[in-house]
């Protein structure tokens, strides 16, 4: 279980696994990190903690990437060794309707400082060829960052 | 149309005429995809999803006549770099995605009276100045670091707000689209996120395939035009290329979510989440298009916060002043952008917003949106190369306005990933190269990114121009060489 960056023309893919949902999307967010960074050191920065909520789990998946993103850039950290504590989903009114249900997520990561590393930029996350599948009692996930 | 086809894998591509080639409109295509390229450029553009992206594209509501891949083209996500589409501005839609996450992401050329004999000697502390005082690279921060309050002000004014504040010349307005200002920018449809990121990073490269790059003219090739771009062989110029930075990036991505959360119908129809579009009429895409021209300005004034920059810095090299060494800006495009536009379509005037990303307008001469200094002979259109490979001036060719609805290239088109360029080239052996036998000196914040940039991850300049020209979209002016390159 884990991820892997994978050949894109212009940008960059990560494919990711994991025995459960708060897995995979710590994994892909991993990969966001590997993309930006070749060496990431072992022990440096203080960890942090964010949440982010969303209509439904791929918008989810999107928004943590995003808000990841947004953080590296007004923090001046590059977020590392993340780890997704939760992933729940809750229906506004008690109801069955899926449209009303709401996704949220809490994590935590280490940023690093960016003065401290080589670092390249990724843009931004993609919704092009996003996949977030459970298959095989595995969760895979499959994203395109644009560099 | 002739019956030569094109088999690519699965897609077959029609010959309309000599590099122009058609896939057909079926299932719910809503009029037919072309591909302006040469047989060797399709060999190219065929090995990734170019061609099912361009016709993808196809689907958007109010798309007119084509979507069109540029000879430059290749995958992006959703809209393919190197695509335009234009989309009725009445009926049809705009699409953040067609526009891409570096929003007014392009190119500005300056001139400068120097030769290549003046500079030669001079390489390496001129590319280490240029690379200490222009900020670059992730965290590296901007020429102005500034409160919202200034955010807002530069995506509402654009470079007029360098202008007062001491970044630039009255001229520099007079030598960019639009005067460096979209009307209808409205910093209020800007998020606080995307104001948060870019207000650190006001005149800075980025990192990526963002450049700065010292160039010499090598060859003229129409004299006339040349003269009117103010270019002259062993001339020095100063290539910059970036865009509008983390601002641009939240924007695109602010709006991608809100089209999903406003406009699932529309989304639904569309094969490729990331062609997300809002109709037009909407108050979204009415929102969309006030925070895309807002970014406009925010990109404009990156760029010319850094060229202003590399005026000092050049002073401090040379010890003269930047007016001695006729520092002037020759024009600034933009590569990712909608703008709304009238074309004229089976005889009609239509009013569209053509969406161009990773493609350049290219008016022709006596356009009225050309620049008054350039009317006479058409907008110049900057098409960088590979650090290792020469970058083309052309100007706006006399045929864009029937084809392309007037546009060409943008570059020479990524040919390898960045995986497999990390793979097959080490970034401290391309700079040694490149300056052991090309006198091309390069600093980069990091060496990854030198071999993700290597000269051989792109497809050949040389003959992206060669189509362009031969079809008559841009026509060859100038080529130029590089000398110093510094990038993030």
């Amino acid at each position: 279980m884990g991820f892997a960056l994978r050949d894109h023309t212009a940008d960059i893919a990560v494919e990711a696994t994991g025995d459960s949902i708060t897995d995979v999307f710590a994994s892909v967010a991993d990969g966001l990190a590997a993309a930006s960074c070749d060496d990431i050191p072992a022990a440096t920065g203080e960890r942090f903690s964010l949440s982010v909520t969303a209509e439904n789990r791929e918008a989810l998946l999107f928004d943590y990437l995003d808000e990841l993103i947004y953080l590296r850039d007004v923090r001046a950290e590059l977020p590392v060794d993340h780890h997704v504590e939760h992933i729940d989903r809750s229906d506004a009114d008690g109801s069955t309707d899926t449209s009303t249900a709401e996704w949220s997520l809490t994590a935590t990561a280490r940023g690093v400082p960016l003065t401290e590393i080589d670092a390249r930029e990724v843009k931004a996350v993609t919704y092009s060829e996003m996949q977030l599948e459970f298959i095989d009692e595995h969760w895979n996930a499959y994203v395109v960052f644009d560099v | 149309m002739s019956n030569v086809t094109f088999d690519a894998d699965g897609i077959t591509l029609e010959q309309v005429r000599e590099y122009v080639w058609e896939i057909p409109q079926e299932g719910d295509m809503r009029v037919p995809a072309r591909v302006l390229a040469s047989e060797a450029l399709l060999e190219e553009i065929k090995e990734d999803k170019t061609l099912e992206q361009i016709t993808n594209t196809t689907h958007l509501p109010g798309i007119t006549t084509n979507a069109i891949c540029m000879p430059d083209g290749h995958q992006g996500y959703g809209f393919p770099v190197g695509g335009v589409g234009a989309l009725d501005a009445e009926n049809g839609c705009i699409s953040p995605g067609a526009v891409g996450y570096d929003i007014n992401c392009g190119v500005r050329m300056m001139r400068t009276n120097l030769t290549y004999d003046e500079l030669t000697g001079q390489e390496e502390e001129l590319v280490d100045a240029l690379f200490a005082n222009i900020p670059s690279g992730l965290g590296g921060g901007g020429v102005v670091e500034a409160g919202v309050d200034t955010v807002d002000e530069i995506l509402a004014r654009g470079v007029d707000w360098a202008l007062e504040n001491g970044h630039a010349v009255e001229d520099d307005l007079l030598h960019c689209e639009d005067e460096g200002m979209r009307d209808g920018a409205d910093p209020e449809k800007v998020s606080q996120k995307a104001k948060d990121r870019g207000k650190n990073q006001i005149g800075s490269l980025g990192s990526g395939n963002h450049f700065l790059e010292v160039q010499r003219v090598t060859d003229v090739f129409d004299s006339e035009v040349g003269e009117a771009f103010g270019l002259e062989e062993d001339q020095i110029v100063v290539l910059i290329h970036c865009g509008s930075r983390g601002l641009g990036h939240q924007t695109c991505n602010d709006y991608l979510r809100k089209i999903e959360q406003q406009h699932q119908g529309l989304l639904d129809q569309l094969p490729d989440k990331e062609l997300a579009a809002a109709p037009a009429g909407s108050q979204l895409a009415e929102d969309y298009y006030g925070a895309m021209n807002a970014a406009i300005n925010f990109a404009w004034v990156n760029r010319q916060l850094i060229m202003h920059r590399t005026r000092q810095v050049f002073e401090r090299v040379f010890d003269r002043s930047w007016e001695s060494m006729e520092m002037e800006l020759l024009y600034d495009v933009a590569h990712n952008i909608a703008k709304k536009e009238t074309h004229e379509v089976d005889g009609e005037e239509r009013e569209l917003y053509v969406h161009r990303k990773g493609a350049t307008r290219a008016f022709p001469a006596g356009h009225p949106e050309v620049p008054k200094a350039y009317r006479d002979v058409g907008q110049p259109v900057i098409i960088p190369g590979s650090m290792g490979a020469g970058s083309y001036v052309l100007r706006g060719g006399e045929n864009s306005m029937d084809l392309t609805f007037g546009s060409t290239a943008h570059g020479a088109g990524r040919l390898m990933s960045r995986t497999q360029a990390k793979n097959e080239f080490w970034g401290g052996d391309v700079q040694d190269e490149l300056e052991e036998q090309d006198q091309i000196y390069v600093k980069a914040q990091s060496g990854a990114t030198v071999a993700e940039e290597a000269p051989g991850v792109y497809k050949d300049v040389d003959e992206v121009v060669r189509v362009s020209d031969e079809l008559g979209i841009g026509d060859k002016v100038a080529r130029t060489f590089p000398v110093c390159n510094i990038k993030g």
